[in-house]
């Protein structure tokens, strides 16, 4: 079996199980009361994927709302089951000054969101990262 | 990109070593590139990953000094897409796996730590 890993050489029935990406659904609000690159996210399921909403936090060039996501995957918490209560989904955004690339896990609860900023013109920025922490809206 | 070149990159660049040793990416070497990011080299005992090269960034949007990349490799059956970035000395990798066959193995997130 071709793996890159050691842990990846398992015999498993195919097909794979659903990842259950109900898991990370919700409304997720970010941790720090001080301004940030993202203040919120909606995110919702739409059948094997989610819908990802994006709300700025007021820092740097991130706009009020970024509008919505389809995520390319979401990812479970290990290969051997569709338990998504620690995986991870990837979305795309194109904001008006930059592309970003939004990768998201959840870690005992709360939903930990890395966004990787590209800008397409020079300019006075960095292309930049960011990692910063959610929690449930309940 | 103009203000990537600019980057101070001696954060990312080094050798680094899986501070577990039943660990998944054994080691992970980074160099400079020619296009001011870094060129990314993993292996594992199972494998040798190859080298791909991975766009760098800041901290911060007027930073210049990059703490973070982010690289993808694809194996034909497996893509793996690594999200590294730097914290208090230590290359925190995660790393998203996808799965291309037909083998049943999930789609799976994981997170490694390296030293130098």
């Amino acid at each position: 079996m071709d793996s890159v890993r050691e842990w990846e050489r398992v015999s498993l029935p195919a097909p794979r199980p659903r990842v259950a990406v109900e898991a990370m659904a919700g409304e997720w609000v970010r941790t720090n009361d001080k301004p940030q690159w993202i203040g919120a996210l909606d995110v919702r399921v739409d059948g094997d994927a989610l819908l990802v909403r994006v709300y700025g936090g007021g820092a740097g060039p991130s706009p009020q709302d970024w509008g919505v996501a389809r995520t390319d995957t979401v990812y479970a918490g290990w290969l051997t089951s569709g338990d998504a209560a620690a995986g991870a989904f990837v979305a795309r955004y194109r904001l008006p000054e930059a592309d970003v690339e939004l990768q998201a896990n959840l870690n005992l609860g709360l939903l930990v969101v890395a966004t990787y900023v590209r800008f397409r013109e020079s300019g006075p920025y960095s292309d930049r990262f960011t990692r910063e922490f959610f929690w449930r809206d309940e | 990109m103009i203000a990537e070149a600019a980057l101070d990159l001696s954060v990312l660049v080094g050798d680094w070593r899986n501070t577990n040793p039943a660990a998944g990416i054994e080691r992970i070497v980074c160099t400079l590139s020619a296009d001011g990011g870094v060129t990314v080299h993993c292996s594992s005992s199972v494998r040798d990953w190859g080298k791909v090269d991975a766009p760098v960034y800041a901290f911060d949007f007027d930073g210049d000094k990059a703490g973070a990349f982010s690289a993808v490799y694809d194996f034909g059956f497996e893509e793996v897409r690594l999200q590294a970035n730097v914290k208090q000395g230590v290359l925190v990798v995660a790393t998203f796996n996808a799965f291309k066959d037909d083998s049943g193995r999930s789609n799976y997130f994981n997170r490694e730590f390296f030293h130098r």
